[in-house]
C-alpha cells in the first residue's frame, strides 16, 4: 500500500489544493502530508511489490542509490511543498501552480521507485510535461520563451530515452530496470544504446551541450518550484543514467572520456558564465550545470576499470543529496532577503552562508564528505590522465566558492523590508536547513561496504577532525575569500558596475549560438519549409489523375444523375430492407 | 437453428431494424426515435459482450448459409473479430448519445439515424464475417450507408465530399472486388483462418496470389487510407461531428485497417505473406503515410481537417504493424486498433463540442478554451498526449508495442519513423493544449452559445469524457487481463504458435 500511495497521495493533493478553495487555504500541509510515504520509503527498508495490472505490468522497489534520492527527493517536496503554500498565497493562479506542483510531485516520486522501464518512463515524462506548467506559471514573456525552450528540448529528450529503452528492453529480453545494464554490457551496440540515453537524459540532467534551456527554465519558475527543479527533479536524469550504466563492468574507454571531460567542462565552464550574471537565481542554475557536471564525470569513470557500481553509484546519490539540499535551501533563499527583517536576518544569511560552503565542501558539511567519497574512486581507476582530473576537482571547490560569493553578493543588494515582520515561510526553509546535507553523513544512507572504504577503522570523527582533511577543504575557500576581499576592498565598486543590470552573457548562452547559425541558414530553412508547404498543399499526382478524370464533363453528367438516384435515400433504405428481408427468409 | 448461431444473427439485427423502423417514423418522433436507437445500441453491447464472454469460455460461435454451391454466407466469431465489433458497439452508443445531443433540433434526423443504424450493422458485419465474400458484401454496404451521413448537410461542399467519397470508395471496392473474384476463382472459397489453402498454392501461382494480394490490398488501402489513397478523408470531414467521429474511429476507416489484418493474418498468413515478400511495400507505404499525414497536419488551422490528416498517419499504425512480422508488432497493431478508435474518437467529439458551444472552428479561435471548457479540453489533452505516445495513455502502449516489435525484426528504420511521427504530433497537437491551457483568451469576448450547468450539453460532455477515461484507463490499466492488449497479445500470440 505505501508504495502506490506514494504516488496517488500526490496526485489526490494536485486534485485537492487545485480544485477546492479549502485545499487551496491549505495546501503547504497538504504537500507536506503527500511527500511523507516517500520520505517513510526513504528512510526505512520496505519489500518491493509488483503490479500486473497497472500500465505494462508495474514492479516497484528501491536500491540503495535510489532510495537515498528518494529519500532527498522527499525532504525536498515537503519543504518547498510547505514554501509555496505560504510564498504564493497572493498568487491568482495559485491553484494551476498547486495542479502542476502535485502532478511534478508524483512523476518525480514514481520514477524513482519503480523498478520497470514502462512505468519508469510514464513517471518521468508526468514529471516532465507537469514542471512544464511551473515553468511556465508566471506567463510572462519571459516565461514562456523558457517554457517553450524547456518543452522543445524535453521532447527531444524523450524521444531519446525512449528509443535508447527500445534498444535495451530488446536486447535485454526484460522490462526489468536491473536487467538493462548487463544487457548493455554485453550487447555489440550496447555503447551506442548507452549513447542515445546519455543524450536523452542528459537533457535533464544539464549535461553539455543540451543545457542551455536549464537557465532559462528553472529561474523562471516561482521560488519553490525552482527549488524542486533544480535539487530534485535535475537528479532524476541522473538516476535514468545509472538505470543504463554497466558500471563496473564495461571497459567503454571513449565513452568514459567522453563523460568525464563533458563533465568537467561544464563544472567549471558554467561558473564562467553564471559569474557574468545578474539574477540570483539564474546564477544558482548554472551552479546546478556545474555541479552535475561533477557527478557525470564521476559516473564517467565507472564506465571504466572496474570499480564496482554498488560502492560508486551510492557515493554519486550521496553527492547529489548534499548537492540537492544545499541548492533548493538557496533557491528557497533568494525569496528571502527582500522580506526577512530582525534578528532572523542574521540567522538568514548564516543559513545561506552554511549551504554556500556545503556546496564548495567545506569543513564539517556534507559536501566534504561526499567529495571526499567521490575522491577515493579517482584512485581506483586505470583511466589514463586521471591525475589531471584529480587537479581539477580542487580547482572546482575553488570556482564554485567563487559563483556562489557571487550569489550571495546578488542577494546582499537586495534592500531588506523597513518593517521588520518576518513572513512564515521562513520556517520550512529552516526545516529544511536542519534537514541539510549532514544527513549524508548519517548511518541511515551509507553502505556498509563505502563507509569501510573510506574510513577504514578509523570512524568518522577521526576523519573530520583529522588537520589534513580539514586543511584540504579549507584552503580553497580561504584563498577564494581572500581573493574576493581584496577584490571587494581594492574596488569596492569593481563588481557593481561590471556587471548590474544586464548579464554579461544572457543566460541560455548557446541556445543564442544555436539561433545565430539558424539565423545565418534562415533562407535555407525557409526554402525547406517552403518546398514542404507546397508539397503538403498541392495535390498529389494519383490524386490529380481522379481530379482530371472527375472533372471530365461526361463523368460529372453521369456521377450526378447517379447521385441524385442514390441521394434518395427511400432508394437506398428500402434496397437494404429488401436485401436483408429476402436474407431473413432465406436464412430461416 | 442454434442459440449460438442466433446470438450472431442478432447481433447484427440489433442495429438493423431499429435503423428500418426509424424510417418508418416520422421525423417529428424524436423520443421513439431515440428509444430504439438507444435500445438497439444497450442490446447490441449487451450481445457482444455475452458473445465475448462465452468465447473466451470456450463456446464457438459460427452461423454459415449457402448462397449458391460454393458461395456462402458466414459469421463467425473469434477474437479479432470479437475486439473489433466489442469496440464497434461501445463506441456506437456513446456516439448515439452525442448525436442525440448534437442534432437535436436539426433536419432529416430520421435519415441521419437510420443509415447511422445501418452503418454500424455494416461494421459489426465486417467484424464478424467468416470468410472473404461475407466480408466484402458489408464491406460494401459500409460504403453505401456512410454516404447519406457524410452529404448529411447537403449544401454544395458536403455534396461535392460525397461526391469524392463515392468515388474513392467505390474505386476500391472495385478493385477489391476483383481481387476477391479472383482468389474465388483460383482458391474456392477461403475462410478466415484458412491460410493452409493459399500456402498449398503458392508455389504455382506465386504471380497470381502476388497481383491478388495487391488487387485487394490497394482496395482497402482506400478506407484505410494510406498514401495516395487517401484523399477522401479530409474532404469528408465536413460531414457533423458525430459522423465524422464514428467515421475516424471505428467505421469506415477501420474497416480497411481491419481488412488489411484479416488480408495478411488469416488469408494469405503470415508466412506465406513473407515468402512472397508481400509486407515489405506494404511497411513503406504505411510508413511513408505516417509522416505525410503528420507533415500535413501540421500545416492546418481548421481544427476538424488537422484531425483528419492525423487519422491518416495514426491509421498507418496499424498497418505498420501488420507489416512488420513478429508478436510484438501484431500486438501494437490490433491494440491500435482498438485505441487509435478512442482516443480519436475523443478528440472529434471534443473539437464538436467546442463548435456547438462557441462556434470555434479554427485553432486560432483557441485560445482560453480549457478555462472555459475544462472537461472537454481535458479530455482533449488526455487523448493528444496519448496520440503524441506518451505513458500512461493507450497510445503509448500500442507505440511501445511498435516499437519493441520493430526492433525486435531489425527494421530500425520503422523505429526512425515513430519517433519522428511522435515529435510532429506533439509539433501539431501540443501548440493547441498550449492555447486551450495557458493563453489568455482573445479580446472579444464570445459568449457560448448553450446556457445551462455544465460547460457543454450533457449530452455531448458525457461522450467526450467517457471516451476520455478509457483513452487513459486503456493504458493505465494495460496490464490487466481484460484490457484492449491482453486481448491483442492473445491475438497476436495465435498468430505466431512457434514462438516459446
Amino acid at each position: 500500500m505505501i508504495w502506490l500511495s506514494v504516488i496517488i497521495l500526490p496526485l489526490l493533493a494536485a486534485l485537492l489544493t487545485s480544485r477546492y478553495p479549502s485545499g487551496r487555504r491549505n495546501a503547504g500541509p497538504i504537500f507536506v502530508l503527500a511527500s511523507l510515504p516517500a520520505v517513510g520509503l526513504g528512510l526505512a527498508e520496505v519489500p518491493g511489490i509488483t503490479l500486473d495490472w497497472f500500465i505494462l505490468g508495474t514492479q516497484f522497489s528501491l536500491d540503495t542509490p535510489r532510495r537515498i534520492i528518494l529519500l532527498l527527493t522527499g525532504i525536498l517536496w515537503a519543504s518547498s511543498g510547505l514554501f509555496s503554500g505560504t510564498y504564493l498565497k497572493d498568487d491568482i493562479r495559485r491553484g494551476s501552480f498547486n495542479f502542476y506542483f502535485g502532478g511534478a510531485m508524483a512523476g518525480n516520486f514514481g520514477l524513482l521507485i519503480t523498478e520497470d522501464a514502462a512505468s519508469f518512463y510514464t513517471f518521468f515524462a508526468l514529471m516532465t510535461f507537469a514542471s512544464y506548467g511551473l515553468v511556465i506559471h508566471s506567463q510572462t514573456a519571459a516565461a514562456r520563451k523558457a517554457a517553450k525552450t524547456y518543452l522543445v528540448m524535453a521532447i527531444i529528450g524523450e524521444l531519446f530515452i525512449i528509443s535508447a529503452l527500445f534498444l535495451a528492453v530488446q536486447s535485454a529480453g526484460s522490462m526489468l530496470l536491473s536487467d538493462l545494464p548487463p544487457a548493455l554490457a554485453n550487447a555489440s551496440n550496447g555503447p551506442f544504446i548507452f549513447l542515445l540515453g546519455l543524450i536523452g537524459f542528459g537533457v535533464k540532467v544539464g549535461a553539455i551541450p543540451l543545457y542551455f534551456w536549464l537557465p532559462l527554465a528553472h529561474p523562471a519558475a516561482p521560488v519553490p518550484a525552482s527549488a524542486v527543479l533544480s535539487g530534485a527533479m535535475i537528479k532524476a536524469g541522473l538516476i535514468g543514467w545509472m538505470h543504463l550504466a554497466p558500471v563496473g563492468l564495461v571497459d567503454w574507454p571513449s565513452l568514459s572520456l567522453m563523460m568525464i571531460s563533458l563533465g568537467f567542462t561544464a563544472t567549471l565552464g558554467a561558473v564562467i558564465i553564471g559569474l557574468l550574471q545578474v539574477d540570483p537565481k539564474t546564477n544558482l542554475a548554472y551552479s546546478s550545470i556545474s555541479q552535475m557536471g561533477l557527478m557525470t564525470a564521476f559516473l564517467g569513470i565507472g564506465l571504466y576499470g572496474g570499480i564496482p557500481g554498488s560502492l560508486l553509484l551510492p557515493a554519486i546519490a550521496l553527492y547529489a543529496f548534499n548537492h540537492g539540499t544545499a541548492k533548493a535551501l538557496l533557491f528557497l533563499g533568494t525569496a528571502l532577503p527582500g522580506k526577512v527583517g530582525g534578528y532572523w536576518r542574521i540567522l538568514m544569511w548564516l543559513g545561506l552562508g552554511l549551504a554556500v560552503l556545503a556546496i564548495a565542501g567545506g569543513p564539517l558539511t556534507g559536501g566534504l564528505w561526499t567529495k571526499y567519497l567521490l575522491k577515493t574512486f579517482l584512485s581506483k581507476t586505470s583511466l589514463p590522465g586521471i591525475d589531471v582530473f584529480a587537479y581539477l576537482l580542487t580547482l572546482s571547490a575553488v570556482t564554485t566558492t567563487l559563483l556562489l560569493s557571487r550569489f550571495l553578493h546578488i542577494l546582499r543588494q537586495v534592500e531588506s523590508p523597513k518593517e521588520s515582520k518576518t513572513p512564515s515561510f521562513i520556517l520550512p526553509w529552516f526545516f529544511l536547513l536542519l534537514a541539510g546535507g549532514w544527513w549524508t553523513m548519517s548511518p541511515t544512507l551509507l553502505p556498509e561496504g563505502l563507509m569501510y572504504q573510506i574510513l577504514g577503522e578509523k570512524g568518522m570523527m577521526a576523519f573530520f577532525w583529522n588537520p589534513i582533511t580539514i586543511w584540504a577543504a579549507l584552503w580553497p575557500i580561504i584563498l577564494t575569500a581572500a581573493t574576493l576581499v581584496v577584490v571587494f576592498t581594492l574596488k569596492s565598486s569593481f563588481l557593481n558596475r561590471w556587471i548590474k543590470e544586464k548579464p554579461l552573457i544572457p543566460p541560455g548562452d548557446f541556445l543564442y549560438v544555436i539561433l545565430w547559425i539558424g539565423n545565418l541558414f534562415e533562407k535555407q530553412i525557409q526554402k525547406v519549409i517552403a518546398f514542404m508547404h507546397s508539397f503538403g498543399e498541392s495535390r498529389h499526382s494519383a490524386e490529380k489523375i481522379i481530379y482530371k478524370f472527375i472533372d471530365n464533363k461526361k463523368t460529372i453528367q453521369i456521377s450526378t444523375q447517379a447521385e441524385s438516384l442514390l441521394r434518395r435515400w427511400e432508394v437506398v433504405g428500402i434496397s437494404f430492407f429488401i436485401f436483408f428481408v429476402a436474407l431473413f427468409f432465406l436464412l430461416r | 437453428m442454434e442459440t449460438n448461431s442466433l446470438l450472431l444473427i442478432l447481433i447484427l439485427i440489433s442495429s438493423l431494424i431499429p435503423g428500418i423502423l426509424i424510417l418508418l417514423l416520422d421525423e417529428a418522433q424524436a423520443f421513439q426515435r431515440n428509444f430504439l436507437n438507444l435500445f438497439g445500441a444497450v442490446a447490441k453491447v449487451a450481445l457482444v459482450g455475452w458473445v465475448f464472454v462465452g468465447y473466451m469460455q470456450g463456446e464457438t460461435y459460427a452461423f454459415i448459409y449457402g448462397l449458391a454451391p460454393d458461395l456462402t454466407f458466414a459469421l463467425k466469431a473469434d477474437k479479432m473479430g470479437l475486439l473489433f465489433a466489442a469496440l464497434s458497439s461501445v463506441l456506437w452508443l456513446v456516439t448515439t448519445l452525442y448525436a442525440i445531443g448534437y442534432l437535436k433540433g436539426g433536419k432529416h434526423q430520421r435519415r441521419f439515424f437510420a443509415f447511422f443504424s445501418l452503418c454500424v450493422t455494416s461494421s459489426t458485419g465486417i467484424a464478424l464475417s467468416g470468410n472473404v465474400v461475407t466480408f466484402f458484401v458489408f464491406y460494401e454496404f459500409l460504403t453505401l450507408s456512410t454516404y447519406p451521413l457524410v452529404v448529411h448537410r447537403g449544401d454544395d461542399k458536403a455534396v461535392e465530399a460525397g461526391r469524392t467519397y463515392l468515388w474513392y470508395t467505390i474505386g476500391g471496392g472495385t478493385v477489391l472486388f476483383l481481387g476477391v473474384v479472383a482468389l474465388f476463382v483460383l482458391a474456392g472459397p477461403i475462410y478466415f483462418g484458412q491460410t493452409e489453402i493459399i500456402a498449398s498454392l503458392v508455389s504455382e501461382n506465386t504471380l497470381q496470389l502476388t497481383l491478388i494480394f495487391f488487387l485487394m490490398l490497394s482496395g482497402l488501402a482506400v478506407k484505410a487510407a494510406i498514401f495516395p489513397l487517401h484523399g477522401w478523408l479530409p474532404i469528408s470531414m465536413v460531414a457533423p461531428a458525430p459522423v465524422s467521429a464514428l467515421l475516424h474511429a471505428v467505421a469506415v476507416v477501420k474497416a480497411g485497417a481491419f481488412g488489411i489484418a484479416r488480408l495478411v493474418y488469416d488469408v494469405y498468413g503470415i508466412p506465406t505473406s513473407e515468402e512472397l515478400n508481400l509486407l515489405t511495400p506494404l511497411a513503406i507505404f504505411a510508413g511513408f503515410t505516417i509522416i505525410y499525414g503528420s507533415v500535413k497536419a501540421f500545416y492546418q488551422d481548421d481544427f476538424k481537417k488537422l484531425l483528419a490528416y492525423s487519422t491518416v498517419s495514426q491509421l498507418s499504425y496499424i498497418a505498420l504493424g501488420v507489416a512488420i512480422t513478429g508478436v510484438l508488432s501484431a500486438t501494437g497493431a490490433v491494440v491500435h486498433l482498438v485505441h487509435q478508435g478512442i482516443m480519436k474518437i475523443t478528440m472529434f467529439f471534443a473539437a464538436g463540442n467546442v463548435a456547438e458551444t462557441y462556434g470555434f472552428y479554427r485553432i486560432s479561435q483557441l485560445n482560453g478554451i480549457g478555462r472555459k471548457m475544462p472537461l472537454t479540453m481535458g479530455a482533449f489533452t488526455i487523448a493528444a498526449f496519448g496520440m503524441i505516445g506518451l505513458p500512461p495513455i493507450a497510445g503509448f502502449v500500442s507505440k511501445w508495442y511498435l516499437g519493441l516489435g520493430a526492433v525486435e525484426a531489425g527494421s530500425y528504420w520503422v523505429v526512425l519513423v515513430l519517433l519522428a511521427s511522435s515529435a510532429l504530433n506533439a509539433a501539431y497537437f501540443l501548440p493547441i493544449v498550449y492555447r486551450a491551457w495557458f493563453c489568455e483568451p482573445d479580446q472579444k469576448e464570445v459568449l457560448p452559445k448553450y446556457r445551462g450547468p455544465f460547460e457543454a450539453k450533457a449530452l455531448l460532455l458525457i461522450p467526450v469524457v467517457l471516451t476520455g477515461l478509457f483513452s487513459l484507463a486503456a493504458g493505465l490499466f494495460a496490464g490487466s487481463n481484460y484490457s484492449p492488449l491482453a486481448i491483442a497479445r492473445e491475438i497476436a500470440e495465435k498468430l505466431y504458435p512457434n514462438l516459446p
